[in-house]
C-alpha cells in the first residue's frame, strides 16, 4: 500500500535521466510491496520528447497558440504504470503498447484540438470567480437545466455563467454545485509531496505475489474511459472481461466515437441487464458471484440503491477483488461528489501547475485523469488479483493525478520554470507533429450481444 | 401554505428529514408537501403528522416531478415522507442518461 509518504526521489533538474519511467514503474510497485522477478523496461527517451511525439504537447495550450509542454512527467508517469502492470503480469503481452500514446488516442481519434480553458472535448471549462478558477463539467443535457438552481439566476449558457460566477466566491459555488450533482471543481495547487493514489477500503493487506494463478474473470460495471481501459488493459494481460450495461442507461460511450468505443471494448463480451427492475438486479447480483475482478466507476450509493453492497460481497467471496473508481474516493462526503476527466484533473492541480510553470491556466490534454486512473487500476487489479484478491480498492480521479502531478515535483516555482523551459527547448517541431493513434482490430460487442450466452454459462435467473 | 417556488430555493419536511432544492418551477405560487404537510423553509419550524398516504420515502440524489415536469426537486437529504404539490403526488425522474464522454 502506497500509505506511507514516498520521498521524492529524482532530482527535479536532472534531465540526462531516461529513467523518469523506470522510477515511476519502482515507486508503484514498491508502494503496494510488491518484488516481482524481473521489472519490465520503459521507454529510454526523455519523458519531454515522450510527451511531444504521443500528441499530447499539441493538445496543451490556447487556440491559436503555440502548445504548451507540461511541467510534469505524465509520459513517464503513464509508461510507468504501464511497466508496473507488465512487471506482474506478463511483459510480453505489453510490448506493442505505448502508454503516453494511450492519453492521447481519444483526441487523435475523434480530431480534438486544444482550447486552452475550453477542455478538448468542450464540456468543461476554467472559469474565473472571484477569488480563482473553477472547472466546470456540463457533460449531460440535463446539466444545463440544473443552472438556474445553482446560480439562482436565469442562467442557460456558457456566456451567462460566466458573468455570474465573476464575482462570488468559490467555496460556495462548489458546495452547492456538488449538492446539485453538478461536475464542479476549485482549481487547487498540486501537492508537494506524494500522497496514496490507491487505498484499500476492505479486506486484505498487500502480500506477496502468488506466482501463477488462473486467468481471473473481470465483470466491468463501468462505463466512458478510465473503467473500460483498465479493463482493456486486464483483458491484454490474459483476463476473460464481461461488460455489463443497463439496458436503459448503457455505456455513454457508445455514443460517441466508434472507433474508440471499439478500441477499449472489442473482445469483450457485452451483457446488458435490465437494472431498473428486481430480475435484472437479481442476475447481475448472482453474475458477481462469479467475478474473480469487479471494475466499477458508480457512487456508492446507486449500486447500494440496488442493493449491490461491495463490502458484503467482499465477505461472501474472500478471492474478490473489487476496484471502486470515483472522483474523489469512497468517503463521505466525497463519495457524492461527481468527477469526469477533466475537471477533475484541475482540482488536482493539474492547471495551477502549468500555470506555476509559466504556461497558463489551460487544460493539460483530453480528460487527462481518465486514462492515467484506467492505467492505475488496471496495475491495482491485476496486483491484488495476484495477491490472493480479498480487497476493496478505491482509486480515485483526483487521488492518481494527485500522485501523478507530485512525482518528481520542484519544491519551488523557480525550479518549475527552469524544468518548463529546458524541457520546452529540448523538442522541436517535428516532434510535435500528430501522432498516429491505434487502431481498434475488431468492433466491440454490439450491446447485450453475450447476454443470452453469459445467462446461460453462469445459470442466471430468467 | 402556499409558497412561490423559485429555482435554488430550498425546503425542508416539516414531519420528516426530507430536504429539497427546486430546480425549476411553474410561476405562482404553489403548495409544496412532504410527508402529506406544507414543506417549511429552512431555518422556519412547524410540526405535524406524517399521513400514511404520503409516506412511501424521498431518496438523496433523486429528482421528483409533478406530471408535466414543469416542476422538478432535487432532494438533497432523504427522509419517510414522500413529495407531493398540494395532494398530488410527485414522482421520481428518470435518471440521468450517461454523457457520451467528458
Amino acid at each position: 500500500m502506497a500509505d506511507s509518504g514516498v520521498a521524492p526521489i529524482v532530482d527535479p533538474l536532472d534531465d540526462a535521466a531516461a529513467h523518469w519511467a523506470a522510477r515511476y514503474r519502482d515507486v508503484l510497485l514498491d508502494g503496494l510491496s510488491l518484488s516481482p522477478p524481473s521489472r519490465a523496461a520503459t521507454p529510454a527517451l526523455h519523458p519531454a520528447l515522450r510527451w511531444a511525439r504521443s500528441g499530447m504537447m499539441s493538445l496543451c495550450g490556447d487556440v491559436d497558440r503555440p502548445p504548451q509542454m507540461c511541467a510534469a512527467p505524465l509520459a513517464a508517469v503513464a509508461d510507468g504504470a504501464l511497466a508496473a502492470l507488465a512487471s506482474i503480469a506478463s511483459p510480453s503481452r505489453f510490448a506493442d503498447l505505448d502508454a503516453a500514446a494511450l492519453l492521447a488516442e481519444r483526441a487523435l481519434l475523434t480530431g480534438l484540438r486544444r482550447a486552452g480553458r475550453q477542455s478538448a472535448g468542450g464540456a468543461c471549462r476554467l472559469l474565473t470567480c472571484a477569488d480563482g478558477l473553477i472547472a466546470l463539467s456540463l457533460a449531460r443535457d440535463d446539466d444545463w437545466s440544473l443552472l438556474p438552481a445553482w446560480l439562482e439566476d436565469d442562467v442557460h449558457d456558457w456566456a451567462g455563467v460566466e458573468v455570474a460566477l465573476r464575482r462570488r466566491d468559490r467555496v460556495p459555488l462548489v458546495a452547492r454545485g456538488r449538492e446539485l450533482g453538478l461536475a464542479v471543481a476549485a482549481s487547487e495547487p498540486a501537492p508537494q509531496r506524494i500522497a496514496p493514489w490507491c487505498r484499500i477500503v476492505a479486506g486484505r493487506a498487500w502480500r506477496p505475489l502468488a506466482e501463477t494463478v488462473r486467468a481471473p474473470l473481470v465483470v466491468d460495471l463501468s462505463s466512458l474511459w478510465a473503467g473500460p481501459l483498465s479493463s482493456h488493459l486486464l483483458q491484454r494481460a490474459g483476463a476473460r472481461v464481461i461488460k455489463v450495461e443497463s439496458v436503459t442507461r448503457p455505456d455513454g460511450a457508445r455514443r460517441g466515437s466508434p472507433a474508440f468505443f471499439d478500441l477499449l471494448n472489442a473482445g469483450k463480451q457485452s451483457a446488458a441487464f435490465d437494472l431498473s427492475c428486481p430480475t435484472g438486479r437479481a442476475q447481475l447480483r448472482q453474475l458477481l458471484r462469479h467475478a474473480d475482478i469487479v471494475i466499477e466507476a458508480s457512487r456508492p450509493r446507486a449500486l447500494q440503491q440496488m442493493g449491490i453492497d461491495a463490502e458484503a460481497l467482499l465477505v461472501e467471496q474472500p478471492g474478490l477483488s473489487w476496484i471502486s473508481i470515483s472522483g474523489y474516493g469512497r468517503a463521505w462526503p466525497q463519495a457524492q461528489w461527481i468527477g469526469y476527466g477533466d475537471d477533475a484533473a484541475v482540482a488536482a492541480g493539474a492547471s495551477d501547475l502549468q500555470q506555476r510553470a509559466g504556461g497558463s491556466a489551460i487544460f493539460i490534454g483530453d480528460a487527462l485523469a481518465d486514462p492515467l486512473t484506467g492505467l492505475h487500476a488496471a496495475y491495482a487489479a491485476w496486483a491484488s488479483h495476484l495477491a490472493g484478491g480479498g480487497r476493496l480498492l478505491e482509486l480515485s480521479l483526483v487521488g492518481v493525478v494527485r500522485h501523478a502531478l507530485a512525482f518528481a515535483r520542484p519544491h519551488d516555482d523557480a525550479q518549475l520554470r527552469r524544468r518548463q523551459q529546458r524541457w520546452t527547448a529540448r523538442v522541436s517541431a517535428e516532434d510535435i507533429r500528430t501522432a498516429t493513434p491505434r487502431q481498434a482490430v475488431q468492433a466491440a460487442p454490439v450491446l447485450g450481444a453475450d447476454t443470452a450466452a453469459v445467462m446461460a454459462e453462469f445459470g442466471l435467473p430468467c | 401554505m402556499a409558497t412561490a417556488l423559485k429555482p435554488g430555493s430550498r425546503f425542508k419536511s416539516a414531519v420528516c428529514d426530507t430536504q429539497v432544492m427546486v430546480v425549476k418551477a411553474p410561476a405562482g405560487e404553489h403548495e409544496l408537501c412532504c410527508g402529506g404537510v406544507a414543506m417549511l423553509a429552512p431555518t422556519a419550524s412547524g410540526e405535524g403528522a406524517l399521513d400514511a398516504n404520503f409516506a412511501s420515502g424521498t431518496l438523496i440524489g433523486k429528482r421528483y416531478v409533478n406530471e408535466d415536469e414543469s416542476l422538478e426537486l432535487l432532494c438533497t437529504k432523504g427522509g419517510q415522507g414522500s413529495l407531493s404539490l398540494g395532494a398530488t403526488p410527485l414522482d421520481v425522474k428518470q435518471a440521468k442518461q450517461l454523457p457520451s464522454s467528458d
